[in-house]
Parts: structure tokens; sequence; C-alpha cells
């Protein structure tokens, strides 16, 4: 089983390179690990402590947290702004953040729209890609995985791609395929982004550094057989040869010089402080109870946020056509027949039961202190669901939340309804770069957006 | 055809230069004394004033040779020196010291003297070629005939630089850092990503393999092209079989069957099952309404088109007839399902399928019940009376089992729902579940009655990779788990809590087997039929036995993957392990799983990147230098060296085994290996390589000077067709051994669609992407390189031509004559003409010759660079400028003599100029497939080409063989031996 991403990124902004970076993943490992706070955690190579703390801006983080199949909308909204925001009860999970987050009503996707239920609705939530039915996948680079490609090189995963529930990949009656109900961050044009699904795999994927062990063992490898060319030959060629062993040497050291930078960081964090972040690995093996399993990858994608093993995430609570059941919540059908009826009560407990997950994940940020903030104050974490309606499959808006000021480029405590402009000025595309650019990537354009949102 | 004569006369070569490699004579006193007594006073005289350390003019500077040793190790210089100084362009005209002629005389004789004497003395010196890492073209072709998979790894790397001779194939300036050295690790670790285990060894998909979907789309593409590749139009075995029957009058009078069959592209077996049924007999039904159109086929009376033209019609009637009376066998069946369930479940779709796949080659005669097709029915065949109804039924069968309802159903839309809620059925290969993962094979006459022994081993083994490398079984179960609980609720109750779709603990057989248990209690308690739990039965076993066969295979076939990569190292090192060094790989494979806890795909994958990590793959370690003398090439080493050559890539499989016999050096081998090679696709490799740095348009396909705004049609698409055109001729010219000389005087061309237009070529038409000869291209004013859009384009500065620069082209890349580099201190030509004022571009150039210094060279340039006006500044034909003047093509050349445009042009190169294309093509070639600038020594070989070439008129391949047999190419040199220190004046590409 294959899944996260990972590889050394060299060229920012470069789409070429991007395509090139391997994708394979890096697994297992460790029992309990320790990470520091990305203040302390992230040595700039070459610069001693003082001159880290002060020089290195604080990162910004961007989080995705997708639940499929529509919300109760009838209890879906809120009014006012700040302290007195008022919410609908699909909302409350939220009432302790009101300040910090934003809710966002009436963006869409026009090529999301007309074109038949479901995986169409869905591939290309974070593209806003058209997609092609049948056989050949076809869609966009989710937004997310922009943002990996620009800023992603400069921590030790470029994004975290993670899922609570395991993707499919037949046919829907629409033609398209299962796999854009089962993935929402995409690669490139044809291909997902491997999802992990398993909380101890994505755990070790952030802390084993596993992918620079097995590339410094193939070049002491590699050292050795040009060692051995070198022996027997003329001078010209043990020159060339030379030149080689010298560049492998000169990788190694780069290499080297990583880990010994994480050994500090784990020698740091043996030491008392009060900043300390633990978690222990997850157990193997897939959780048996679903609450367990979205809080386990919250809490990783808040540990690798705050240790700054990554900036990018995107966490899919459930896929569109979600099997998923909740005897918890006593409701008997499972996810998707469930959201048939999206108006009852039923439905309003499923919906805040997700809402209640993306309440965990920005509470939890907002208690990680970070300079004169908290992780959640420079982060975006975003809640998206492809639809508005499931009993009617209307996705012409969807239900959006906001949290995290971005280091204060993004305002907060407010609501924003777009829902009464016209089609061109209420595009999740303009949302998404917007985002690109708040956290400082310069990108003109987006999915189908040449303007960044308006109000925003 | 290579002519066995002129193989011993490039042997005889051979031999000799052989016999003259380092000779160690040394250089006679009186050379050096003249040297120094005559010709230096008269250089320091006449010369010094501009080319001494001081003024270096043009980068030369005659102070730096003091003694003859000197000039032979810059014998490039002195070559420019010599050729200029005779020619009498220096000293110029205006410098204040002249030579006499006698004085002229001195120097040229001497230099010439010296330069013979070096050449003779040191011919068939290999050279100093040094072990160099591959060219990022050359890494990029070897990844792909390695891995079967274009993969283009070096997308991202800098531009290799290239040599003084123009190429980025020698250790000159190919060199290693640490920033590449990272680019190198982390491209073939994208490689790896594209690597996937297979029952049998490893395969690489051409995308990164990473995913499931990756994966599926590689393992289900593949069989979908299998099928595709298979003749299975009808029409094609009738028009076969009338072939056949008349074989005699068609002229091949005994030809078989099978031959026929083989010559048609067609399935030997099939043909043979289809003649059998239309040998004339009594027969009933359709087939006796086949037999009858069969019979109204002509025969043929001499071979001519009509009677073949007429049989082919009647083989389409035939194959009408099958097709539409084909259907009436068809069964309808009716959906299978249980009570709280879904007739799009599993078992219950794949049920029905197979019900399908069991009448592919059976009839079913219910529509003898039915009135409706009756009609249909009478419009097909007869149906005979009682008496002979089972023969009849016997033939029918004998009808339906000959031609099947479909020989493979390559996509499957969902046939459990009724039409109009059963959309598209471009879904390949699926086996037409509601939303969930699966496959289906349905194949089976195809299997039967078209495949060979040999093919149904490939079609099997492409099945059994989809399962393996794409879990598809274990996916297929996933699902199946997530659609009986959420979506059609048959698995809803308690009891079916133990198993859980996201978990692989839900896969193993015992709990498969409890499910199984479950399942069909709940279906016997709704009441189903026999019919409907044998589906539910049969469905749990077959899909336990396919998981458990792909988790029994997954550990059973790691040792052939590992031998898989053992192999591929072999192919990547270009010869035979050593048992040390296939058991080093082993270990480190060992060593990764146990030391390192890599799974085994990781620990494959290590390895596979160690080995092309290694510099055994990724330098020309052929050309180590490791003995102390000069040696021949070992056969592998030598295979490599022509591969690289001719191909810029790895040896296949043949080079390879030629070089284990140990033939290859042989010289009737190595003749008949390199047409071979000349004519293979991987020639495409020197065509672009070769052809593409020598021409200077190799990176063309960056090319960004063109105004879009002002030439509209100028888009990416007419850029790569302008980019692939002499890249086609090039091809072409190989593979058919043109001569050398069809690149300047050829009328023919090739063009695509998009470059068809560009040209106003209108009579031509195109399939797809397809390119076609144009033969006559001179009736639209192209054929050969010198009117190709892409030169054209290249060396036009954007909005206006340039005859400078297109001139220049000519005269230094093809004809290689060497021009210094302009003065700094040139006044710019604005680079729009419609921005030129009064005087027209052609005026303004004159006004610029008019100075001595810049006429000396300009003058050779120019004119030729003029006879190219009527084509505007993206090589489209012309009359009136931008500026909207009439162009002029008219200009006198070097040789004085006034010339008008391409054709003239052409006949001037013709009557003044072939010597020196010949000599410069050589001259590139040689440096090119040795992969090192030229040295004195290499005059000799360059001789024997021309000697040879003018034989046939220098067909390539002549050029080719003679520098692929001589000592320079076949030996190297000894680990003693240290480079020639060329130094060289300068001599860059603008």
């Amino acid at each position: 089983m294959i899944f996260l991403r990972q590889g050394i990124r060299m060229n920012r902004n470069n789409a070429k390179t991007a395509s090139l970076l391997s994708r394979r993943l890096v697994l297992k490992g460790a029992g309990a690990v320790m990470g520091l706070p990305w203040l302390e955690s992230l040595p700039v190579w070459g610069s001693d402590e003082s001159e880290k703390v002060d020089s290195s801006p604080i990162p910004k983080r961007f989080g995705v947290q997708f639940m499929a199949c529509g919300v109760n909308h009838e209890h879906w909204w809120a009014k006012g702004s700040g302290a007195s925001m008022e919410l609908g009860k699909c909302l409350e999970p939220m009432q302790p953040l009101r300040k910090k987050m934003n809710v966002v009503s009436g963006l869409f996707n026009q090529s999301a729209v007309g074109v038949g239920i479901h995986p169409g609705q869905t591939g290309n939530i974070l593209s806003g890609a058209q997609l092609q039915k049948g056989s050949e996948l076809r869609g966009g680079i989710s937004v997310d995985q922009v943002i990996a490609n620009a800023i992603g090189q400069q921590t030790s995963q470029p994004s975290l791609v993670l899922g609570c529930e395991q993707p499919i990949t037949g046919y829907h009656e629409t033609n398209f395929s299962m796999a854009y109900s089962s993935h929402i961050s995409w690669q490139n044009a044809t291909s997902p982004v491997p999802m992990e699904v398993y909380p101890s795999l994505a755990f070790d994927s952030l802390f084993d550094n596993r992918g620079n062990r097995r590339n410094q063992s193939v070049l002491d490898r590699v050292k050795e057989h040009a060692e051995a060319l070198r022996r027997q030959v003329s001078a010209d060629d043990k020159a060339k040869l030379d030149e080689y062993l010298t560049s492998v040497r000169e990788v190694e050291k780069r290499i080297e010089r990583a880990r010994d930078d994480k050994k500090v960081a784990s020698d740091r964090a043996a030491m008392p402080s009060e900043s300390l972040v633990t978690m222990n690995r997850p157990d193997n093996g897939l959780p048996e109870d679903i609450r367990e399993h979205m809080k386990l990858m919250c809490d990783i994608v808040a540990i690798a946020f705050q240790t700054d093993k990554t900036r990018v995430a995107s966490l899919l609570l459930c896929r569109d056509i979600s099997g998923l059941l909740y005897p918890f919540l006593d409701v008997s059908s499972a996810h998707h027949g469930a959201s048939h009826n999206d108006l009852n009560d039923a439905y309003l407990r499923i919906t805040q039961y997700y809402v209640s997950q993306f309440a965990y994940l920005a509470s939890k940020l907002d208690s990680m202190p970070e300079k004169d903030g908290t992780v959640l104050d420079h982060s975006c974490l975003m809640f998206i669901n492809n639809m508005w309606s499931g009993s009617k499959h209307d996705s012409t808006k969807v239900p959006l939340i906001l949290a995290g000021c971005l280091g204060g480029a993004l305002e907060t405590g407010r609501v924003l309804d777009y829902g009464d402009r016209s089609d061109k000025d209420r595009k999740l595309c303009s949302l998404y770069l917007s985002i690109l650019q708040r956290m400082g990537i310069e990108q003109t354009r987006f999915g189908d957006a040449e303007n960044a949102l308006e109000l925003l | 055809m290579f002519l066995t004569a002129r193989i011993i006369v490039v042997l005889l070569i051979s031999i000799l230069n052989l016999c003259c490699v380092r000779g160690d004579d040394s250089l006679p006193l009186h050379l050096a004394n003249e040297f120094k007594q005559e010709v230096r006073p008269l250089i320091q005289a006449h010369c010094a004033e501009c080319h001494d350390g001081e003024t270096r003019e043009a980068e030369l500077d005659l102070s730096l040779y003091q003694s003859v040793e000197d000039v032979i190790r810059s014998y490039r210089v002195w070559e420019t020196v010599l050729h200029r100084v005779a020619m009498g362009e220096m000293p110029p005209a205006d410098a204040s010291s002249q030579l006499s002629e006698e004085q002229r005389k001195v120097i040229v004789d001497l230099i010439a003297r010296v330069r013979k004497f070096e050449a003779e003395r040191n011919a068939g010196d290999p050279g100093a070629v040094i072990a160099r890492r591959l060219s990022n073209a050359e890494f990029d072709y070897s990844v792909r005939d390695l891995t079967g998979a274009d993969i283009h790894p070096t997308k991202t790397f800098p531009v290799d630089p290239a040599n003084e001779a123009g190429f980025d194939n020698s250790g000159e300036s190919l060199t290693m850092s640490p920033a590449l050295m990272a680019k190198y690790l982390e491209a073939c670790r994208v490689i790896t990503d594209h690597m996937m285990l297979t029952p049998d060894g490893i395969a690489f998909a051409p995308y990164p393999a990473v995913t499931v979907t990756d994966r599926d789309k590689y393992c289900v593409q593949q069989i979908v092209e299998f099928y595709r590749r298979q003749p299975i139009d009808l029409a094609d075995y009738f028009y076969a079989s009338w072939t056949y029957r008349h074989c005699d009058l068609l002229g091949s009078p005994h030809a078989t069957l099978d031959e026929v069959a083989t010559q048609l592209h067609l399935s030997p077996k099939y043909l043979r099952t289809v003649w059998e049924v239309l040998v004339p007999q009594e027969r009933f039904g359709p087939l006796a309404a086949l037999q009858e159109l069969w019979e109204s086929m002509p025969t043929p009376t001499e071979p001519d088109s009509n009677s073949a033209k007429a049989a082919r019609a009647i083989s389409e009637r035939m194959r009408r007839y099958v097709f539409s009376t084909r259907k009436l066998f068809s069964p309808s069946i009716q959906n299978l399902s249980i009570k709280g369930g879904s007739n799009g479940s599993q078992p219950m779709v794949l049920w029905k399928n197979k019900q399908y796949m069991k009448y592919r080659r059976v009839a079913d005669f219910s529509f003898l019940d039915i009135d409706v097709l009756a009609t249909q029915v009478a419009k097909s065949f007869d149906v005979p009376e009682e008496s002979n109804l089972a023969q009849f039924k016997a033939d029918c069968q004998r009808f339906c089992s000959v031609f099947p309802d479909a020989f493979f159903i390559s996509e499957r839309g969902r046939d459990y729902l009724d039409e109009k809620n059963n959309e598209g059925t471009v879904r390949l290969l699926s086996a037409g579940f509601h939303s969930m993962t699966g496959y289906f094979r349905d194949d089976q006459p195809l299997y039967d009655l078209m495949l060979d022994q040999a093919q149904q081993r490939e079609l099997d083994s492409l099945w059994r990779q989809l399962m393996f490398v794409s879990t598809t079984p274990q996916r297929q179960y996933q699902s199946f788990l997530w659609f009986e609980k959420a979506e059609s609720g048959f698995m809803r109750e308690g009891k079916f809590d133990f198993v859980r779709s996201e978990d692989r603990e839900s896969w193993t057989a015992p709990m498969i087997d409890r499910l199984a248990e479950v399942y069909l209690e709940k279906a016997i308690d709704a009441g189903s039929d026999e019919i409907t739990l044998d589906a539910v039965r049969n469905f749990f076993i077959e899909i336990n036995d396919q998981i458990q066969w792909v988790e029994q295979t997954k550990v059973a076939s790691q040792p052939d993957q590992l031998d898989a990569v053992i192999l591929f190292a072999s192919r990547a090192y270009r010869r035979p392990l050593t048992a040390t060094e296939a058991q080093e790989f082993r270990d480190y494979y060992h060593l990764l799983i146990n030391r390192d806890g890599l799974s085994h795909e990781e620990a494959i994958q290590d390895t596979i990147l160690t080995i092309l990590m290694s510099p055994q793959f990724c330098y020309r370690v052929d050309l180590l230098c490791d003995t102390d003398k000069a040696r021949p090439l070992n056969d592998y080493e030598l295979a490599s060296r022509l591969s690289f050559f001719l191909w810029s890539s790895i040896p296949d499989e043949e080079l390879l085994s030629h070089a284990a016999v140990g033939d290859l050096h042989r010289p009737e081998r190595l003749v008949q290996q390199v047409q071979r090679m000349l004519r293979d696709d991987r020639i495409r490799g020197f065509a672009t390589e070769f052809t593409g740095n020598w021409l200077d348009f190799r990176r063309f396909e960056e090319h960004n000077a063109v105004d879009r705004n002002r030439f509209e049609s100028f888009n990416d698409d007419l850029r790569k067709s302008m980019f692939e055109e002499p890249i086609r001729f090039m091809v072409d010219a190989l593979k058919r051994d043109c001569s050398v000389l069809d690149l300047l005087y050829a009328d023919r061309t090739f063009v695509n669609a998009t470059l068809a237009k560009h040209y106003g070529i209108k009579d031509l038409s195109f399939v797809e992407s397809q390119w076609v000869e144009v033969s006559d291209a001179a009736r639209y004013g192209r054929g050969g390189l010198l009117p190709m859009a892409v030169f054209l384009t290249k060396n036009s500065p954007g909005l206006r031509t340039s005859p400078v620069k297109r001139g220049h082209w000519v005269v230094r890349r093809l004809l290689g004559e060497r021009i210094p580099a302009p003065p700094p201190n040139v006044p710019e030509i604005p680079n729009d003409e419609s921005q030129l004022g009064e005087l027209t571009l052609r005026q303004t150039l004159a006004k610029h010759r008019e100075h001595p210094s810049c006429a000396g060279c300009h003058d050779r340039i120019d004119s030729i660079g003029l006879a190219f006006e009527g084509y505007g500044p993206i090589g489209e034909r012309r009359e009136v400028d931008l500026g909207g003047r009439q162009v002029d093509t008219m200009a006198i050349f070097p040789d004085g003599s006034s010339r008008n445009g391409m054709d003239e042009l052409r006949d001037y190169l013709k009557e003044q100029r072939e010597a020196e294309f010949v000599d410069n093509v050589c001259r590139k070639l040689l440096s090119y497939a040795l992969g090192r600038s030229l040295q004195l020594s290499d005059e000799v070989l360059l001789e024997a080409m021309r000697d040879q070439g003018r034989k046939d008129g220098f067909r390539i391949g002549t050029l080719v063989t003679t520098i692929v047999s001589s000592p320079p190419f076949l030996s190297k040199r000894g680990r003693g031996a240290t480079a020639n220190d060329f130094f060289e004046a300068g001599d860059t590409d603008e």
C-alpha cells in the first residue's frame, strides 16, 4: 500500500519539477516520537540558534477538511460578526471559535454543476477543473498541491494527504470514475495524490526520516562502484570519476546535515520544556471506531503543523457516496443514504458531528502557542462539502468555513455571503486564489478564476 | 546494399591504419628549423601587428607559437591560418605590410608539410576519449530502452554544454556537480516510481505508477491494446479465403492457407476455421445463405484489381450478413436478484456476465417461437421442414460457433439496468457494477478461435498482471463490502458487523468464508432460488481464490522479481554481470530488508536506484582507459560504442548477443550490424542529436523569438512540426542509405498537416498526426534542408529576416567555414523590417559591407543569405516583406557570379562548394562518432571517408561504416597517454 508524498524539492514554483517528484512513500518506524514546535525544531542551515529565532518568519499553513453529500442546510447559517456572531445548529460546535473563523456561503464550482451527480461534483472540489468521463481520469491539480509545490520543499513532507475512508474506483452511473468521488487532492490532471488511511503510517511518514536514510544507503553503494572503477584507469578518467565521487559525497553531506538537524531537535526535545509536544505513535491497523480514527488524523495534522513537518494537509473525513456508519449518533443508514433525508434530525446530528471535527482541529491548533499567537493564527483551515443539499444533489453553492487568520493576512470573525452575486463573482477558485496569494505564492490565476475573491 | 568489395576496401584501410598507430619517428629537424628560421620571422613581420598578445584581432595571438611543436598542438588554429593566407585573405588588403607571393608560399608550404607529417605519424590514434557521464539525451534514451517507458528523467536538468565541434557527447564538456548529482538522485527515484512488481518480474509504466488508478490505467491499457492488435474483421477472412481459393490464378500457385493468413496479417488458426465452413457441402440456415454469397465471388481471370475489388465487396456483404444474422441467436437474459438486495450487486452482475459468455459461441433458438422475429429470420435464411430441423439446428450451432457474437468485450456498461439508465460504455474491461471497482474478462472466443499458444500465454499473463499489480480482487471485494453495507443495505444488520471494507483483515480466507456463510443464510431466508444461491456461492469462492492467488503470488514471486533486477542490471551495464557483481546486488537487497527494515518492494526499488545511479550505467565506462598500452575495444565495449553513436542509447539484445558470441568486431558482422542499426527506429536518436546539434536546431522546441501576434499561425504545434521536419528527413535518408548530398539537393521533404498548411501544400490528406513524404517539393519552394522552416525561422530575429544569420548558418554549419566573431562595435539593424526606413534590408547590408573590415567576412555570407529572401521570418514563402517592399533574391556570390534565389543557390553550392560540404559532414560525423574534438591524426581517416564516399556518391552508410571500421573507433588509448593539449582560438557558437 502506498500513500504519502515524499521527495526532495529543489526548485520552487516549478510545475515541471513538481511533476517529477517522487510520490513513493516512506513509511514504518519508531514508537513514541516527540516533536518540537516550529520555532525550536526548524534550524536554518549553518545559522546558530539565536539567529534562527529572529530571522525565520513564522510559516503559514493550509489545511482542508472534507465532508461529502451536503449538510442539513436548514440549520447551516450564521449572522452577525465576531463575538456576537449567531450560529445555526449545524455550526454550534464552532461557538468558541467565532472570533477566529469566517462562515462563507454561496461559493461554487461552475464545472461541478450540470454534469451529473456525485463524482462530477467532487473530484474537482479543490481544483475547479472540468472532469472527464469514462476510462481515462482527467481533471486538474488541486489547490493544496499547488501550495505544496510552492512551499513544500521547505519541510520534510511537502504535504499530508489523509483520509478516513478507502478510495473506490469503479464507475458511477454518470459514467464518471468513482476515483473522483474518492480523492480531493490531485497531483496533476491525471493522478490523485495517494491518500493515507492508516494513522500509524501517516505518523511514521512525518517522523522517521526514512527517505533520507534510504538515499544515503544508495549513495554509499554507488560510491563503492565508482571507487572500484577508479583503481585501474588513466589520469583523465580518474579525474572524471573523482568528479562523480565528490558530487556523491557532497550530496551525502547535505543529507547528513539534514539528519543532524533532526537529531539536535530530538535531543532538545528530551529536555523538559513548556512547549514540548508529544504524541504516541498510533497502533498499527485501522481504528475500529470512526470517532477514534478521525481524532487521530486530526491530531496528526496538528502535530505536523506545529512541528513544521509539513505546511499543507488535506483530510478527507469521508468520501463522496460514503459508506460510513454512525451507530453512536443513533443513525441506522450509512452516510450516503442518510444524506438523502438531509433535512431530518439524523442528518443534523451527522453534520454537527463533522463540524465538531473541524472545531476539534481548530481548537487544538489554537491551544498551541506560537510566538505571540497560536498555530491556528498562522494557519488557514477550511471545512468544505461538495454539496449544499444531499437530497437534491445540489452543488450550486457549497457549505464552507474558514478558521485562522493566516498570520494576519486574513480577517476573521465574519459572515460572508456571496449567494446573491453573479456566477463569476462567487467562484471557489477565486477563494483559492486569494488563499494562495495570502500565503505569499505569486499566482494570478487558479482553476477557472482570474480574480481573487472580493471582500475576503 | 553494401558490396563485399567495399567491405574489403574498408578493411584494408583499417589494417593500414592500424599499422601506423603511434609511429615513434620523431619530428625531423629540418621542419623545426625551417619554422624557426623562415616562417616565424615572416609571421612576426606581417601578422603580429594585429595578431599579437595585445591586439589579439579575431582572438588570435600568433606570438604564442614559438616552435613547430606549438603549431602541431594547435593544428586547428593553423588550419585556419593556412586557409586564410593561402586564399590571400590575410594579411587583409588594408594592412600596412603585405606578403610577397614567394613569402606566402613559404608559409603555406611549410605548414602543410608539418600537418601532413604529423597526421601520418599518428594516424589511427584513438585520441583522448574520456569516460564521461551520459549526456541528458543519452540518459533519457537509455532509460527508455532499459525500462521500455519513455520517462524523460532529465526534463529539469540544466542543458548540457557542447564541445567545440558543437556536440554534447564528449568528456570535454560533460561534467558532474553536486547539484546535478542531487538531480540525478531525484530523477532516478522518480524512475523507480514508475516501477511495478509483476507476477513474473518487474515492469515500468510511462507515468508514475504509485496510485491504484495509475496502475489500473497501465494494466488495463495493455490488455485493451492487445485486443486492438487482433485481426478480427471477418471480411478480411472471407477475402483471404477467396485469395487462397484462387491462389494459382492470383500468381502464387502453391500458397498454403497459413501463408495467406500470415501475408495478410490474419490469424492462421481462424482462417482455417473459416475456410472449413465455406467449403461447399449441403448446409441449412445461415451457413447455406453464407455459402451462396461465397459462391457468388468472382473467379479472377488474370491478376487484375477488378475481381479483387468485387471479392472485397462481397466479403464485406458476408460480414454484414453474419453480423445481422448472428444477433437472432442471442439469448435474452434476465436479472437475478435477492429480496432486500440490489440487482446491481456483484454476485448478480457477475452471474449475468457469465450467461452472456456462455452464449458467445452457442445458438439460442428462442426466436423460433417468437413471431416478431419471424420476419427478420425470413429475410436472413430459410427454416427447413421438420425432417431437417436437427440438421438445421446443428448447422446453426456451427455458424454460431465459428462466428461468435463477440470475440471479446473490452467495454461494458451496466447491463442489469435498462438502456436509458445505462449511460456510456467506455468503461474499459469493466465488470459493469454499480459504482464498485471490478473488471471482468470475457475473451474466450478470441482466445480459442484466434490466438496461438504464445499469444494465449501473453493474454493470460496480462490479466494476471492486472490482478496482481493493481490488486483488483481485493479492491473489488472491498467495494463489495461497502456497497452491500452502505448502498444496497443488504449487509446492514449487526451480524455483518465483523467485516469492514477499510480493514485488510476482511479479505483473509477465513473471513471471506465466514461472510459467505452469513450472506448465504440471509439469501436463503429471503427465499432465493437455487440459481441465485449458486451465483452467491460461486462469487465468494471465486473472489476468495483470486484474492488468495494475489496474496500468495506476492510472496512466491519475490525471487523472480529479484532475478529480474539482476537482469535489469546487466542490461544497464551493457554486459553480463560477474558472479560477484550479481551476488553483491542480491546481498544488498537482503541487507536493505534485514538491516534497514525495508519492504520487498522498497528493497527492489532501492536496488534499481543503485543500478541507475551507478557510474556503470550513467557513465560511458566502455571508454575507460584501463590498460598500459592502447588496445582494441572488446566486443561489449564495441557494442556500447556503436549504440551510443547511432542510437544515443544502450545496445539492444542483438548487439549484446553478438558481443557474447564474440563476433561483433569481425568486419562483416560489424557492417551487417551497422546496416541494421541504420534501419532501426532508434536511429532517430542519431537524427536528432547529431543533426540537431550540427545544424543548431536541437533546442528549437524552446525557440521563443517569434512574435506570435504578428505571426498568428506560429503556435506550439507549428514550432514542433518545424522541429520535426529535418529529423523526419534524416531518419528517412538514414534508413534508405541516401547520399549526404541529398541534404542539399533533394527534391523531397516531409510534412504533417500543420506544416503542409504552412507551406501551402494543399493536395495531400493526412490521418491525424501523420507525416507524409512530399516527393516533388520544388513545386512548393521546398526540398532538402536549405528551405526548411526551422532553419529560416531560427535564423530570423523576429520581425525581419536575417540574410546575415541565414548566410552565416549555411557557410558555417553546412560548409564548415570558420568565420570570426564580429567586432563589438557593429551598429544594430532594427529587428522589425517595417522599421528600416527608406532602405531595404538588402541596401542596409550593402552599406555595411562598404567598410573593408566588414567586407572580409560579409562578402562571404550576405549574398548566400539574400538568396533566402523569398522566405519570411517564419520560413513562409513571400513576395513582399513586412514593410511592403518587393523582395529581391538576386545576389552577387563569393565567386563573382550573379545568382537568383534558392535554386541558383543550390547550383552555386554544387559548382563551387560541394567539396567543402562533404569535408565538413565527414568532420562533424567523425567528431560525433568518436565523442571528441578532432586531432591532426584524424586527417588520414577523413581522407579515407572522402575517398570511400566518392565511390558511391557519399552514401551516409558508407561514411558511417568507414568510421566504424577504423582504428580510432575500434580501439582506445592506454592509461599512460595524456590528452593532447588542444589550444583553440575562439570558435564559439553564437
